[in-house]
């Protein structure tokens, strides 16, 4: 039975029919409180208020409960039978900051589920919807990815409103706009589209507004479901929408002309348009001196390349072009390998399997016993499989080295696309040599060239090459040299000239 | 198709598209007619190449900046179209079986001696599919990555050789006569008529056409110019006698670079850089052909005629890839005296045809 027609359904001036529809609705379930009062004995008017147990604040509700109790009989009679009597309880009798009058059952039942309190009055034919959310919920901690070793240490947390309000301490500026939505027809959870008015790229707020508007989903429990809804490239192995758990990170990426989307009951904030060179940028770049920063950045781009290409170069030149390795380090590998039953191919993917099989336990299970199973297996899988003859050490370097170079790179969701397009890398490599390898990687990068994110190709500004926005890519150029914003940003001044600072003229 | 690239994207097509093949194959033949000199032939091919880049811009401007089938069939009706777009088609199929040649070749007489041509040739046609399906756009910012491997190829090979040059191997220059040299250069004017025809139905989708004519006369500067290293390289290094035997004279060069004693041999990332400019050409030879193919039948959508046209130009492809000696005497003989005519003679015949049309049409 659907309770549509309940829900939209008007709120009479019957306190018996409005409640008999609410408790229809609502059913028998336990967390869900009616609670009576006299409203007024004068004119024996009855009151009922209905809320969630657990996703309010009880001493709030009392406060609320107890001015009504008293103040509500001092109200003279004829109050009570004005055309606006609602907006006079308002005035005289609610206390609260949040309160809001409605004229639809569903509106109230939204309301109760979402932590608010619902006032039925006798007599009335509009509901009370206090605002008394309160429920328990996690404090701001460090975030558990994106970790920096200087930079702030807030990370968001489940409440969509400490998580706007993060951003908003660091951006004090009225251009921040936060625009509210809801998606999920069952879940209605509370989304908010933030973006700096007068920087963000022109047309993005709208197209962001109606890529979300199109979802028609019963439930949406995490902000991945609104990056799989909204993506450019369902079918792409490539993120593209960037994700993260920092403040800082998410108001930098509105200080560009981006558009960030705050989620409900998740830590997890999406940026539009990502690129894919933004992987490989972490929060202490900038705030390290620039030379650090630049530094630590090429050597990301190292981690990438090893990452994606070392274990089907290892298994390429092993397998077919012998000839192209240096001839001391062919003989260490082909010692290494004297015992090893299985081609290279094979011990590879074997390798790989076991070390992701590793990290995949050691993720899952509780926390003491997945650091020990991350190292016992390690160890032992690694020691033993060599003396066994099952793989040669050399091998247990290349997967060891790809691994560590894996987890080099700051985004999670990126190093897991680049982890699975090392499989079919290594499977062509292993079976056509350099003409698998080169074909492959090719398909990849024309993959990675057709797509965008939110219409921004996804590897600008490298192709297409854009000379201007160059300086944020590859180094960490210095703060006083960065005086535009990206090229996608509508207003493209960042800061004035002359910002290079210089001792005091003598 | 109303993707717009623009003039470098352009240009980094063009310098992907002439650079494969004129590094390797076109030069050993070259030196073969005209030993030392074949830095010269190269550097005079490059200077006609420019003209008839600047020659096909300008006249698809004057022609209404529609592609020169398009601009043929306004000019000579439905049918002549038909015919332009049939002689390209024919064109692009036989720039593609010299394009597998160079890339076959690479791979396979150097890495995989034992691995069957077909696989190379499959190879080749799925990237080259791939590519041309998500259209010109894509494989303009491909090229980008080109550019930069071009670069970076040129960069190493130069790194691994200079010690070797000797510049004594270069002498006496115009050993073989103007004449000859100048001959010798159809050989590089093959892979610039593959430039210049593909501007030819490219161009009406570049930005800005009021730089088209200069953007295209650059474009083969630049890729005439990342090409001239080789031949002075090979015949310094090699030497041209030494140049002239082998089918792949830069994998002969590449494969005597040296960094120090520990890097004695690199060839292979030099070929994995080669490799984006020769997927380049097979995927703007399967794109070219389609747009014909797709002319000729009469739709829309070049991506209809991919699959067909990929099939026709493979199938070709490996006959003549198939067998050293068909090949060689296909690239060597036969390409040019049909490639050289058509680049030159096509931007001519719809040029004369479009003026003798507008001077024929009453002065409004």
């Amino acid at each position: 039975m659907t309770v549509q027609p309940l829900l939209d359904t008007a709120i009479t001036d019957s306190l018996q029919t409005n409640v008999d529809l609410i408790q229809r609705i609502m059913g028998q379930s336990v967390d869900f409180i009616k609670r009576d009062f006299d409203f007024h004995q004068e004119t024996n008017r009855q009151g009922v208020c209905f809320y969630t147990d657990g996703l309010i604040s009880n001493t709030e509700l009392q406060h609320i409960l107890k001015a009504i109790l008293v103040h509500s009989q001092e109200l003279p009679a004829e109050i009570l039978l004005q055309a606006d009597t609602v907006e006079e309880l308002k005035r005289r009798l609610m206390t609260n900051c949040s309160l809001r009058a409605i004229r639809k059952i569903g509106e109230g039942v939204d309301g109760i589920l979402g932590g608010e309190t619902l006032f039925l009055i006798d007599g009335f034919a509009e509901g009370l919807l206090v605002v008394t959310k309160a429920w328990e919920s996690r404090s701001i901690t460090e975030p558990a990815t994106d970790n920096v070793v200087r930079g702030p240490r807030d990370g968001f947390t489940e409440n969509i409103r400490t998580n706007t309000a993060l951003v908003r301490r660091r951006i004090k500026d009225p251009s921040l706009r936060l625009d509210s939505l809801i998606v999920g027809t069952k879940t209605k959870t509370d989304l908010n589209v933030a973006y700096m008015e007068g920087i963000v790229k022109p047309g993005l707020v709208e197209e962001v507004k109606a890529r979300i508007h199109k979802i028609k989903i019963d439930g949406v429990l995490e902000s991945g479901y609104i990056e799989e809804l909204i993506e450019d490239a369902p079918f792409s192995v490539f993120s593209t929408i960037g994700t993260t758990e920092r403040p800082d990170k998410v108001a930098a990426s509105l200080l560009e002309g981006k558009v960030a989307i705050f989620v409900d009951n998740t830590p997890v904030v999406l940026t539009v348009p990502t690129f894919f060179w933004q992987f490989f940028q972490a929060s202490d770049d900038y705030y390290s001196r620039y030379w650090v920063g630049s530094f630590f950045r090429i050597v990301r781009y190292i981690a990438f390349l090893i990452s994606l290409m070392l274990p089907s170069l290892y298994v390429m030149l092993v397998s077919f072009h012998q000839e192209m390795i240096p001839s001391m380090l062919a003989f260490t590998i082909a010692s290494g390998r004297e015992v090893v039953p299985f081609p290279v191919l094979v011990e590879a993917i074997m390798m790989e399997l076991a070390f992701e099989l590793m990290r995949e336990a050691g993720l899952r299970m509780p926390k003491p016993v997945g650091q020990a199973v991350s190292i016992v297996g390690s160890l032992i899988i690694g020691q033993a499989a060599v003396q066994a003859g099952l793989v040669s050490p050399f091998m247990v370097i290349i997967v060891a080295v790809t691994g560590i170079a894996s987890f080099a790179i700051p985004n999670y969701s990126a190093s897991l696309s680049i982890r699975l397009l090392r499989f079919p890398l290594i499977i062509a490599s292993g079976m056509l040599g350099l003409l698998g390898f080169a074909g492959m990687f090719f398909i990849v990068v024309i993959h990675a060239l057709s797509i965008r994110s939110f219409g921004e190709p996804y590897l600008a500004p490298a192709a297409p090459f854009r000379p201007s926005d160059q300086k944020d890519i590859v180094l960490r150029l210095p703060w006083w040299s960065n005086k535009s914003r990206p090229s996608i940003a509508a207003d493209a001044k960042r800061q004035q000239d002359g910002a290079m600072p210089k001792p005091p003229e003598s | 198709m109303n993707v717009r690239i623009t003039n470098g994207m352009l240009l980094a097509l063009v310098m992907n598209v002439i650079y494969a093949k004129a590094i390797g194959i076109t030069q050993g033949i070259i030196a073969r007619e005209v030993a030392s000199d074949m830095w010269l032939s190269t550097l005079i091919g490059m200077l006609q190449g420019i003209a008839a880049a600047w020659l096909t811009a300008r006249v698809i401007r004057m022609g209404g900046q529609a592609s020169m089938i398009d601009i043929a069939s306004k000019a000579a009706g439905k049918w002549a179209g038909k015919l332009i777009a049939a002689v390209l088609l024919l064109f692009f199929t036989g720039a593609f079986a010299t394009v597998l040649v160079t890339f076959t070749y690479h791979l396979m007489d150097y890495f995989l001696p034992e691995a069957p041509v077909i696989l190379f040739v499959v190879a080749a046609l799925a990237v080259g599919l791939y590519g041309a399906y998500h259209g010109v756009e894509v494989m303009g910012r491909m090229a980008f990555v080109g550019v930069f491997s071009i670069l970076i190829l040129n960069i190493l090979v130069m790194m691994g050789s200079i010690a070797e040059f000797d510049v004594k191997n270069l002498l006496p220059v115009m050993d073989s006569g103007l004449a000859r040299t100048v001959w010798a250069s159809r050989h590089f004017d093959t892979d610039w008529s593959l430039a210049t025809m593909m501007i030819a139905i490219l161009l009406p989708h570049v930005k800005k056409p009021q730089r088209w004519g200069r953007a295209s006369a650059v474009s083969i500067l630049f890729a005439g110019l990342t090409v001239a290293i080789w031949p002075i390289l090979e015949t310094g290094v090699l030497s041209a006698e030494a140049t002239r035997e082998y089918i792949v004279a830069c994998m002969q060069l590449a494969r005597s670079a040296h960094i120090g004693l520990f890097l004695h041999r690199y060839e292979m990332i030099m070929v994995a850089f080669f490799a984006t400019s020769s997927l380049i050409q097979i995927m703007m030879s399967l794109f070219c052909a389609s747009v014909c193919a797709s002319k000729i039948v009469g739709v829309n959508d070049y991506r209809l005629l991919l699959l067909p046209t990929a099939l026709l130009l493979g199938g070709t492809g490996y006959w003549i890839v198939a067998d050293h000696l068909r090949a060689m005497i296909f690239t060597a003989d036969y390409w040019p005296l049909f490639a050289v005519p058509v680049a030159i003679g096509i931007p001519l015949l719809i040029g004369g045809i479009s003026m003798l049309r507008r001077n024929k049409e009453p002065a409004v």
